[in-house]
């Protein structure tokens, strides 16, 4: 009895019923179609770039973009348009790592915090201490005792999206164990892995889900930041928010070296934010706020 | 009220006590072992370890935390290894410049998100709403430094409007022309989070029974978007600007290294890039508890714009 109730109360749209209210959202789709060439272009990256990203040739610096660079070349002459790619795949990997493994250190926590009330206290102020840092200030903090690097960077997004997806799931799981299946599943002696496991995580799944596709977009911008400062990425890596950074210093000289890589920063996250907004009206329209 | 605020701070407390401990391990990381540097690569064990006990190096982490605690609460952080300066002379010089760009920051970004926001719920639909909507979105998705690039590139450097490097004291004595850039910079970010939160908010209350009643009785619709609804939208409004503190100080950081402003973020930066521990910790001490600080006014200010938090 207990396996209908859940069943009947689990409303998850179907896949393709999901695609196509995607599709009918014209901006949806456009932004769906942006983000997915950008991942397949960048994850192909060393098929589809035009040159080494990281040759430098001193006769062609700080070119403007032509036929031959259609995004120019940076102060060494290497060619923008393949570091880019090179860069958007590390920067895209980059979030996803800190996107990924920040839900799901968060999301256990919510659900455990839900389900085990004794534990909830505890978690929930934990989840307190750690909101109390803004992400950058711990990439700033881990990089000053290991040294900068990719490693400082990921620690801080995964410390800074782990209390927010903690809060989300938890406050998601906190209304399915209101709902009678739970008390009946563990009436008929369901054990605590079952239930959290198949009846909760099943159903706060979307939820946690359309939270980490928004939060993608911004656990980019500070990755990027990060970057941007020094702390994160270290030459010769092509990585957008560094590529930034190293362009500032050539600004007046050759701007695009620096915009270039500022602009697909933006893009990239404006993809995933449009995506992650039509996702959210789609699946869990509850995370309106 | 006096008891919510005594209450909220207790709740910061531990929060207070991790960022202390987290400042004091990057004390600890130093690479070598300073008895050692001390005593010198010929000094024998026995030397060593004298020095160790006398800079109280041997005894438990947790003893050693408590002097550290201790040593705070006298203003002394340490030397800047670099400068040789006193690491609370740094802060007290970097501060202000900080706090002075997060103002100017909020003051022009939280009117200008607010009115974005209410215009769009107001003419709801209309190729406005959707232009500010697009705006926002776009502004949610900008990084900062981007921003910071283009005001340097075309304001700055191209039609040499303002100023874009460093500051000429304080606001009062000439130094505004030099804030504008890096404040609008810093605002920029705010508009776009706060004009979508005040737009959803104000749509809300335009749909509630004493909005109605304000409009039967006959009032103005200016008065009863102005007084009536946006009133209580901005409970939630507040809540976001106290939440976009921590994206604010981040942005402070990469705002200030962009136009080399001299506050705490850019020291910070520049003392984990040459590895000066002293003026790190001190720093991400400051920055932390600036945010505490923040989060704390927020609370306090939730409460005495809806007092039903109080109770709860």
């Amino acid at each position: 009895m207990s396996a209908t109730t859940a069943e009947t109360n689990v409303v998850l749209p179907g896949r393709a019923s999901v695609l196509r209210r995607l599709a009918r959202d014209k901006v949806a789709a456009a932004a769906a179609i942006i983000f997915g060439s950008i991942c397949v272009i960048s994850m192909l990256a060393p098929w589809v770039s035009p040159y080494d990203p990281y040759y430098t040739d001193l006769t062609i610096v700080m070119q403007p973009p032509s036929e031959l660079h259609w995004f120019g070349t940076d102060n060494t002459g290497r060619d923008i348009l393949s570091r880019i790619i090179y860069g958007t795949r590390n920067t895209l990997l980059m979030g996803l790592a800190g996107v990924v493994i920040g839900g799901f250190i968060g999301g256990l926590l919510g659900l455990l915090a839900a389900f085990y009330k004794r534990a909830d206290g505890w978690i929930m102020r934990l989840v307190d201490i750690l909101l109390a840092f803004p992400a950058i200030l711990i990439g700033l903090a881990v990089a000053a005792i290991s040294g900068a690097g990719l490693g400082p960077v990921l620690v801080a997004l995964v410390v800074a999206t782990v209390p927010l997806v903690a809060r989300v799931a938890r406050g998601s799981a906190v209304s399915i164990m209101e709902q009678e299946f739970m008390e009946a599943g563990r009436v008929v002696g369901v054990s605590d892995f079952t239930l959290i496991w198949r009846y909760l995580l099943l159903n706060c799944i979307s939820t946690i889900f359309v939270f980490l596709t928004l939060r993608f977009g911004q656990v980019i911008l500070v990755g990027s930041a990060l970057s941007f400062l020094g702390m994160g990425a270290q030459p010769p890596m092509a990585e957008l928010g560094m590529m930034a950074a190293q362009g500032r210093d050539f600004l007046f000289l050759a701007p695009h070296i620096a915009t270039i890589p500022s602009l697909a920063i933006f893009v990239v996250v404006l993809a995933a934010n449009l995506l992650g907004d039509a996702l959210r009206d789609v699946l869990d329209p509850r995370l309106q706020q | 009220m006096g008891r919510h605020i005594v209450h909220r701070i207790l709740i910061l407390l531990p929060a207070l006590i991790g960022v202390l401990f987290l400042c004091f391990c990057l004390l600890q990381v130093v690479p070598s072992d300073p008895a050692q540097i001390i005593a010198g690569p010929d000094a024998n064990p026995e030397t060593v370890a004298a020095i160790r006990a006398e800079l109280g190096l041997d005894r438990p982490v947790l003893v050693q935390f408590a002097e550290y605690l201790l040593r705070i609460a006298q203003g002394d952080l340490g030397r800047s290894i670099i400068s040789n300066r006193m690491v609370s002379e740094e802060l007290m010089s970097t501060i202000g410049p900080t706090l002075e760009l997060m103002i100017g920051a909020l003051l022009m970004g939280i009117p200008l998100g607010i009115a974005l926001g209410t215009l769009a719920a107001v003419w709801r639909g209309t190729v406005i709403d959707r232009c500010i909507m697009a705006f926002s979105v776009a502004g949610v998705s900008m990084p900062v430094f981007f921003i910071g690039l283009i005001l340097i590139q075309y304001v700055g450097f191209k039609w040499g409007l303002l100023p874009f490097t460093g500051r000429e004291g304080p606001v009062w004595e000439g130094g505004l022309p030099n804030m504008i850039l890096p404040a609008v910079t810093l605002g920029g970010t705010l508009i776009g989070p706060i004009a979508r939160l005040t737009r959803t908010a104000v749509l809300e209350v335009l749909g509630a029974d004493f909005v109605r009643t304000a409009r039967a009785k006959g009032l103005r619709e200016t008065r009863v978007v102005l007084f009536h609804a946006l009133r209580n939208a901005l409970i939630p409004v507040v809540t976001l600007i106290g939440l976009q503190a921590a994206f604010l100080l981040g942005g402070a950081v990469v705002t200030e290294t962009m136009f080399a402003w001299p506050g705490v973020g850019r020291l910070a930066v520049g003392a984990i890039i040459s590895s000066d521990f002293p003026v790190a910790q001190g720093a991400i001490m400051i920055l932390s508890l600036a945010f505490l600080v923040i989060n704390l006014i927020v609370d306090v200010l939730y409460a005495w714009l809806d007092p039903r938090v109080q109770r709860a």
